[in-house]
């Protein structure tokens, strides 16, 4: 019963959110607006369990003393404070939550976006060395787009901006609407097994 | 990094340092003196219905760190709540020497999410007077409902069916109300006219730390007459006798009760400036009369020389009409039937002589009334005279109801397609090469453009080119002659072949023009035969079928041809609030509401009461008169008395007959349930609420216009009628109400294609359990995932699987967590931890439950740790800083990146290619395949992470799905190659069978 209640939920709700997609009506409507509003609903508890879940990880590991113990003591240091000085200021303009938040977090996921750009140098060195006849193809194109893209390529020769928006706009366009058509079937049929159950791995155990 | 008890120490130190001091120096000690508000002043708004105030004040220095100015308004200085504030620039602080906030029209005061009780605002002291938000509590806010004027807004079902019936007794007289509990009535405010407010403000620095308010100032709205209208244009059709009027609309309206036209003759000018002139004195006087009792007030002791000839209620909140026409009978300015005057309390009746030989003589003159009297006038302006001829033509028109939609459109549509450039650029350096930009304009009746031609002439009237533009892809390219000056204008000849007929001369000129300041060849005038296409908007009116004036539902440009007219659908009731009952926590509106106004003909008019004995005791009453001048008219002694008697008793006769007659009425006197009752009255006024009859003018925007008829359908379908909406006059045929759709028609290739493809699905899983052998392409990184599990067994380290970063919603999560269940799986019968770290919450339980099954599965249930899928964050970076620190500490062998990615795929990908583990990734993010292609093993490119699952699970059931993927695909392929030969014979009936979106 704990995978088939699930289960006529899913493929129920499955079908008629299907029909939703063909049905205009304001019933339909009603009743999709109805559910995505429970969907949000639901989330915050979600919440809950994430919280819980690095609970359990990082105590495990701070009462086991696992190996970089240390760490987890730190995360849930700064849990448990971020929380405090929420609840306690509230989130608002100007709290010290969002100094946290500003000062603290904003600077560290900066930090960690801005490796990006080393590792892009890094990822186009491997892709661009011509040790095939597709990767010399592959770099061609990228030396054309890259200079297309600034005022040396106009410079050079009036073709290679024309070049440059041809490779961009042609070979690449249609690569990506291939991909593109194939993820939406690849979805729809995703979506189609679920709803008929015939994959059912999402559901996890418990007969 | 190793970490020991000193190192773990520095870390600590530093956390709280960066959590604790920093922030504490926010907050240190200031003087609160210097940061007190100066300069407060309060004005009243110009041009206003008297409910506007302004307040200002001088802003404080930037270096004050300021964030927010919280206003508090009241009626006295020792209580003011909280009304709104103004958000600051804390680095840039307010530019300019003064800050304004606007306490003006009808803004949000009490509503259910208020606060439950009355409380002091932070910082400020407990004794008050500056308080937090109106309270929920009535005891303390209901005292200020007659303070302001308070508009309920009310959904028609709480209305209906969530009222509670109250009454009140007040000098014998009986008064019932409609209970509203908070919850199902919003509560808006706008002042009272002449009222004295108090205001105060005070500043919130970044730290959020309030300071002192500023003492109390007072302001006092006044009522001013409404605002001069710019335009107006007065116009003569000589040869039809009809008076035509245009004007612009005001930018204030919330305040207009009538707008007015007025005529006189030049001799009278003088006299109308000197009443103009009175009129003002008489407002100031006025004002300065409430300011100080002491001051005379002026008498009127001009009469306004002009003629009234047309007035019509404005109408707020509805954009008003902007143009009027009067036809002329026998020389005359007639109303068509006599209309009482709210403000000049009579009843005005035109019939005024017009003499077309005065034509020149004659001056109009446009005004508009507010509620307290005031009038404006714009300036006095002499007729334009002008023949029919000069004015434009107007095609028929149709209203339906819009496909496809939940039933909140009325379609409306005119003429035929039009086609025009909107721009040209030069392709060359030598200018030789043009691509001109064109659009088509066209609407439901000729839905399907099969051609537009083009003949494009050069400055010298030779053709240059001709162009059939089969496929329209909204662009042209020219190439110019050799030796043609490119600066030179082209003219272009533009005809459309669509699926109804259109005439041979039905033909659009335009030119191309160089422009100097773009450099470029810009498109010119458009024109229809001699039409300046350009030159006439369309003002599309409506007509609810609760009121009786014409709104301005939209004014659209003249190349437009279809309008998709919306109509809310949640319908409110908006009724005043002034009284209260603090004991049951209700606020009480009438109970009476209109399912129809019509100043015309009052017969049609219906006003309705939520409970019936109220109805019952309304025709009791009219009953009771009716006897009562009965017995007067037996009684009385002169003639005079008698007439008048008699009058009375054929109103009060007349108004039972209408009331008891009127089909809305009948129908509602014939349900005996009381909740049958409400119901109906709720479906027939939201049928009547919804419904609306059009007409069209085409104008020059200078009272050169043409007006259509209303709209009446004649041939077409009918429509049908129910229980609700039999009962108005006029339904289906003059008023049309939006009907929702069951299906969307534009959806029909899509539905096709879901059958299809879940017929194939069928077919192909009876195939595979046949036994027949369904040949799938071999995916090299799917057929890899063994083998990389195998390589982490070996080496004795874990396994990393990320299931994507984003929600359950979406399918490349579940696509994800599918693979997650085979790889967990297999790393289960090989005794190999596996790591999931998940960024959605709620993804979490259900990772788990897919690892915790798979260890079922494989016989495992001993090996499963719960806490080898843990959530990390949601923040994205934070969670990337996560999964990098796993695996350069926990060493993972294989890496599996499946689900959807987007930035920070490349550096989880590079760290993991740097700490030497092999990865497979799959996602259908187009931006990051690139990425995982370049720095993973294996990539799964998008369609093949949704084939994985089923690759790997290698059952008969997922298998045909896969296989009837393939064999839609193919279709589609079939489709766009058939599509891409056909159009290239200029067959396009394929390509156009699916819609573009």
């Amino acid at each position: 019963m704990k995978r088939q209640i699930p289960l006529i939920i899913v493929m129920s709700l499955g079908f008629l959110f299907a029909v939703h997609t063909f049905v205009p009506h304001k019933y339909s409507v009603d009743f999709y607006d109805w559910w995505v509003s429970w969907s949000k609903a639901i989330s915050p508890f979600a919440v809950v369990l994430g919280v819980m879940s690095l609970f359990m990880v990082h105590g495990t590991k701070i009462s086991r003393k696992l190996p970089n113990w240390q760490y987890s003591l730190v995360t849930i240091a700064a849990l448990i404070f971020t929380s405090i000085v929420g609840f306690i200021w509230g989130t608002q303009e100007g709290s010290p939550f969002m100094w946290l938040f500003k000062n603290v977090q904003m600077p560290m996921s900066a930090t960690m976006f801005s490796l990006l750009a080393f590792y892009i140098a890094s990822a186009a060195y491997k892709a661009f060395r011509a040790r095939s006849l597709e990767a010399t193809v592959l770099l061609a194109a990228a030396i054309i787009v890259m200079l297309g893209q600034v005022p040396l390529g106009h410079m050079i020769s009036k073709w290679i901006p024309a070049t440059s928006q041809w490779i961009l706009n042609v070979p690449n366009l249609a690569a990506k609407r291939g991909i593109m058509t194939g993820v939406g079937l690849g979805m729809t049929a995703t979506s189609l097994k679920i709803i008929l159950g015939i994959e059912r791995t999402y559901l996890g155990g418990g007969d | 990094m190793k970490l020991n008890y000193q190192k773990t120490g520095i870390f600590l130190v530093l956390m709280v340092f960066s959590f604790l001091i920093l922030p504490v120096t926010s907050f240190a000690a200031i003087d609160e003196s210097e940061y007190i508000v100066e300069n407060l002043k309060v004005t009243d708004i110009p041009d206003d219905d008297g409910t506007g105030l302004v307040i200002s004040w001088k802003p404080l220095p930037k270096e004050k760190r300021i964030i927010e100015y919280r206003v508090y308004r009241g009626v006295s200085a020792d209580t003011l709540f909280y009304i709104g504030k103004i958000d600051v620039n804390v680095k840039t602080g307010v530019p300019g020497d003064e800050v304004f906030f606007y306490d003006t029209a009808y803004n949000y005061f009490l509503d259910i999410t208020s606060r439950g009780k009355m409380k002091t605002e932070k910082g400020q002291p407990e004794t008050g007077p500056i308080y937090r938000g109106y309270p929920r509590d009535l005891n303390i806010t209901g005292p200020q409902l007659k303070n302001y004027r308070i508009l309920g807004v009310i959904p028609d079902k709480d209305y209906f069916f969530k009222n509670h019936k109250i009454e009140r007794v007040k000098d014998d007289e009986t008064s019932v109300y409609a209970g509203m509990k908070l919850r199902n009535i919003n509560l808006y405010k706008k002042l009272n006219p002449d009222k004295e407010y108090y205001y105060s403000v005070l500043a919130v620095n970044e730290a959020r730390r309030y300071f002192p308010y500023t003492e109390p100032v007072t302001g006092t709205p006044r009522n001013n007459s409404p605002e001069i209208t710019k335009e107006f244009y007065p116009v003569y059709v000589k040869d039809i006798d009809r008076l035509q009027f245009e004007w612009s609309l005001a930018s204030f309206t919330s305040d207009h009760r009538y707008h007015s036209l007025y005529m006189m003759e030049k001799k009278d000018l003088e006299d109308f400036q000197k009443y103009v002139a009175e009129q003002k004195e008489i407002e100031l006087n006025d004002l300065a009369v409430k300011i100080n009792s002491t001051v005379t007030p002026l008498e009127k002791k001009l009469e306004n020389p002009a003629e009234l000839i047309y007035f019509r209620y404005s109408g707020f909140p509805y954009t008003p009409c902007k143009t009027v026409s009067i036809q002329l009978k026998d020389g005359r300015i007639v109303s068509e039937k006599p209309k009482e005057h709210g403000i000049l309390g009579k009843e005005i009746d035109v019939d005024i002589p017009f003499d077309e030989n005065k034509l020149e003589d004659y001056y109009f003159v446009y005004s508009l009334f507010d509620w307290a009297g005031y009038e404006t006038f714009s300036e006095s302006k002499p007729l334009d005279v002008i023949s029919s001829e000069q004015l434009p033509i107007i095609p028929p028109f149709t209203v339906s109801d819009r496909d496809n939609d939940k039933g909140d459109y009325n379609y409306i549509q005119w003429g035929k397609p039009v086609v025009y450039l909107t721009n040209s650029t030069y392709q060359n350096e030598s200018r030789s090469k043009l691509l001109v930009n064109y659009d088509i304009m066209t609407n439901r009746e000729y839905k399907r453009i099969k051609n537009v031609y083009f003949k494009v002439y050069d400055s010298s009237g030779n053709l240059i080119k001709t162009i059939n533009e089969y496929y329209q892809d909204k662009r042209i390219k020219i190439k110019l002659p050799d030796g043609s000056d490119p600066e030179a204008p082209l003219t272009f000849e533009m005809t459309i072949k669509a699926n109804k007929e259109i005439d041979e001369d039905y033909i659009f000129t335009q030119q191309l023009i160089f422009n100097e300041q773009s450099k470029s060849l810009k498109p010119g005038k458009l024109f229809l035969g001699n039409e300046d296409i350009y030159e006439n908007d369309y003002y599309v009116y409506r007509n609810n079928y609760t009121n009786e004036e014409f709104r301005l539902s939209k004014k659209i440009a003249g190349t437009m041809r279809e309008l998709d007219d919306n109509i809310r659908f949640s319908n409110v009731h908006y009724k005043g609030v002034r009284e209260f009952d603090a004991e049951k926590k209700l606020l009480l509106v009438s109970p009476a509401f209109s399912a129809r106004d019509d100043f015309d003909d009052r017969t049609q008019s219906v006003g309705m009461n939520l409970y019936s004995s109220e109805i019952d005791r309304t025709l009791e009453k009219y009953k009771e008169k009716l006897a009562e001048y009965k017995t007067m008219k037996d009684t009385v002694k002169t003639d005079e008395e008698r007439v008048e008697a008699q009058k009375q008793i054929d109103d009060y006769r007349d108004a039972i007959d209408d009331y008891m007659q009127h089909p809305v009425q009948k129908k509602y006197l014939s349900i005996t349930s009381e909740k049958e009752r409400l119901k109906f009255l709720y479906k027939t006024r939201n049928f009547a609420a919804n419904s609306f009859e059009y007409k069209i003018v085409k104008s020059d925007g200078k009272g050169h216009f043409t007006e259509t008829p209303v709209y009446t359908r004649t041939n077409a379908e009918p429509i049908e009628t129910n229980n609700y909406n039999f009962s108005l006059e006029g339904f289906g045929t003059n008023h049309f109400f939006p009907q929702p759709n069951w299906f969307k028609a534009n959806m029909v290739p899509a539905l096709i294609a879901a059958l299809t493809f879940g017929l194939l699905v069928f077919i192909m899983v009876g195939k595979a359990k046949k036994g027949h052998d369904l040949f799938i392409r071999p995916i090299a990184g799917i057929e890899e995932i063994d083998n990389a599990i195998g390589r982490a067994t070996e080496m004795g380290k874990p396994i990393l699987f990320v299931p994507g970063l984003s929600g359950i919603s979406d399918v490349a999560t579940l696509a994800g967590l599918s693979i997650l269940g085979r790889v967990a799986k297999k790393a289960a019968e090989y005794d190999t931890k596996i790591l999931v770290p998940v960024r959605a919450p709620i993804v979490l339980p259900i990772a788990q439950e897919v690892v915790k099954e798979a260890h079922y599965e494989a016989g495992r249930p001993d090996t499963y740790d719960r806490n080898s899928v843990f959530f990390i964050t949601t923040a994205q970076f934070a969670f990337v800083a996560g999964v990098n620190g796993i695996m350069i500490r926990e060493k993972t062998a294989t890496n599996f990146y499946m689900g959807m990615f987007w930035a920070e795929a490349l550096i989880m990908a590079e760290t993991g290619s740097t700490t030497g583990a092999i990865q497979i990734a799959g996602t259908d993010a187009i931006t990051q395949i690139p990425f995982f292609i370049t720095t993973c093993d294996y990539t799964l490119i998008g369609e093949e992470l949704y084939a994985a699952s089923a690759y790997l699970a290698k059952e008969p059931l997922m298998l045909g799905t896969l296989k009837a993927q393939d064999y839609l695909k193919l279709l589609i392929m079939l489709f766009i190659l058939g599509g891409t030969v056909l159009s290239t014979f200029h067959l396009t009936f394929l390509i156009n069978a699916f819609p573009e979106k």
